[in-house]
């Protein structure tokens, strides 16, 4: 039983070599340009040691915050060093979520686009760095669900490299980046979370937290815990009748009893 | 049914239309100015400048008081269609950004303009300006070329659009971009041009829930009753809805039907 703050970072490197297509084979270290791959069990970068796809257990519950990614567009935005070594390159790519098997991003003629750029979103973040996009509402996955984060280069790294602009890309520099930022609730937390969701309330630490507190209260009724819950909302009801009243927005079915 | 945070992005760039490095030669302008439904692949040119150059990145330059629609304008990553409400969808569109700062964005609504000058004509630059609304906010400014010499450009709407602008099922929409330079931009020489970075990418971006199936419905309630839509307003009318058959799961029966006979 735990809530938990999560942070997933996928990130690619260099692999020490030039990166043209005779020195490292073509989809071999560097993901091929206008695919999608999963950050979670694709065949590039630092994905999880066992590729699991991201299944939400039974017991589990996960909203999504956050999600970035590198920043550019320009393959001309890279730099490199004295030594000829690639220091910096821009990826121009896109992130995009997938639950189950819908995209969550959509383009304004109802398809599936390729998600949030690193302008709208960018990681790591700069100082000067205001991200536009903010995840709100956040996306709920349920227990049973499956859950994919995947990304598209949009600048063709081995290609580029054949311009012979530099000699060397190596494994210091870090040439794409994806982060997710989500809340795990595990357990009976995960249950509550379900709760709150079928109850139609926002699912958050707070909120999680507040309905834990309303059980335990009421731990030991035993048999009076239906009675308790019953006199509460019908407590809450009379209440709700007053304040309406006092506003006077009451309607005849609120002074039904007193006419 | 979803409330979901959408986003797209508009960028004035072509694509190769040879993306490999082995023969047959491939043409300097050998290019598309659009491409439909995605994004176009590029990389750095090859032997750029020289009698065996190959162009892989390619900015369509747009000229002085040019107009371009971000859906179907016919220049950089476009969409087949127009962008259409279907019958059970409500967007709220609460952000717009445009880079460079000489260019100009203007959101469309069926047949009206949404920005316009005081004396009540549709904004005769174009819309917001991407000096108000920069896209990506701290973005170093197009002029003067030397970087360098740049600034910084910071957003001066901070909530974005407030209030937000409501398209509603059926509704057709598009964003269009304006360069109110007298020049044509990118700003440079040739060489400079096709060597770009992100300063002279042209661009735009929109921000907008899109709230589709039963929300939709939910979105229409609301604003018969005269409520903001957002995120907060729909989940409250849903609770408030929960809440109220709850209720009406314990209200007292009347009398006649709780003397009933009941009936197998």
């Amino acid at each position: 039983m735990a809530i938990r703050k999560q942070i997933y970072t996928w990130e690619i490197n260099g692999d020490n070599t030039s990166g043209r297509l005779a020195d490292s084979p073509y989809g071999t270290h560097y993901p091929p340009p206008g695919i999608e791959h999963s950050i979670l069990y694709g065949a590039y970068g630092n994905v999880q040691d066992g590729r699991q796809t991201g299944l939400v257990k039974e017991d589990d519950f996960i909203v999504i915050e956050s999600v970035s990614c590198t920043p550019g567009i320009s393959p001309y935005g890279f730099r490199v060093d004295s030594a000829n070594n690639l220091i910096k390159w821009t990826p121009n790519i896109f992130v995009n979520i997938i639950i189950d098997t819908t995209n969550y991003y959509q383009d304004p003629q109802n398809v599936w686009s390729s998600g949030v750029s690193g302008f709208a979103s960018p990681y790591p973040r700069q100082t000067r760095d205001e991200p536009y996009y903010e995840l709100w509402p956040p996306i709920y996955v349920l227990p049973d669900q499956t859950i994919d984060i995947r990304y598209t280069l949009f600048n063709d790294l081995q290609l580029s490299a054949e311009s012979g602009e530099w000699e060397n890309i190596p494994d210091s520099t870090m040439l794409a980046a994806v982060y997710v930022e989500y809340t795990h609730y595990d357990g009976t937390d995960a249950m509550m979370a379900r709760k709150l969701m079928n109850l139609g309330i926002p699912v958050t630490v707070g909120t999680v937290e507040n309905y834990r507190r309303l059980l335990l209260k009421s731990k030991g009724l035993e048999t009076e815990t239906f009675d308790f819950y019953l006199e509460a909302m019908r407590s809450e009801r009379e209440r709700r009748k007053r304040e309406r009243k006092n506003q006077g927005v009451a309607t005849q079915q609120d002074y039904d009893g007193d006419l | 049914m979803s409330i979901r945070r959408q986003c797209y992005e508009w960028r004035n760039v072509g694509e190769s239309n040879h993306f490999t490095i082995t023969p047959p030669a491939v043409a300097v302008n050998d290019c598309d100015d659009v491409v439909l439904n995605r994004y176009p692949i590029s990389a750095v040119s090859y032997k750029l400048g020289l009698s065996s150059e190959k162009i892989f990145w390619k900015i369509v330059p747009i000229a002085p008081n040019q107009v371009v629609d971000i859906f179907n304008g016919g220049i950089g990553n476009n969409l087949d269609i127009p962008g259409q409400l279907k019958a059970y969808q409500f967007i709220v569109l609460d952000g717009i950004a445009v880079y460079p700062e000489t260019f100009n964005a203007q959101v469309i609504v069926n047949t009206t303009r949404y920005f316009q000058d005081p004396d009540g004509v549709p904004s005769r630059l174009g819309g917001v300006s991407g000096r108000v609304v920069p896209y990506p906010i701290g973005a170093l400014s197009s002029y003067p070329p030397n970087p360098n010499r740049a600034v910084q450009l910071q957003n001066s709407i901070k909530d974005g659009l407030q209030p937000p602008i409501i398209i509603k099922p059926g509704d057709r929409w598009s964003v269009e971009v304006k360069n109110n330079s007298s020049s044509s931009f990118p700003y440079g020489t040739e060489i400079q041009i096709k060597r770009g970075t992100d300063r002279k990418v042209a661009r735009c971006y929109i921000k907008y829930l899109l709230i589709d199936g039963a929300d939709c419905i939910v979105a229409q309630r609301l604003i018969d009753a005269g409520w903001p839509l957002t995120v907060e307003n729909l989940w409250r009318y849903k609770q408030d809805l929960i809440k109220s058959h709850l209720y009406a799961s314990m209200a007292e029966l009347p009398e006649a039907i709780k003397n009933a006979r009941r009936k197998v």
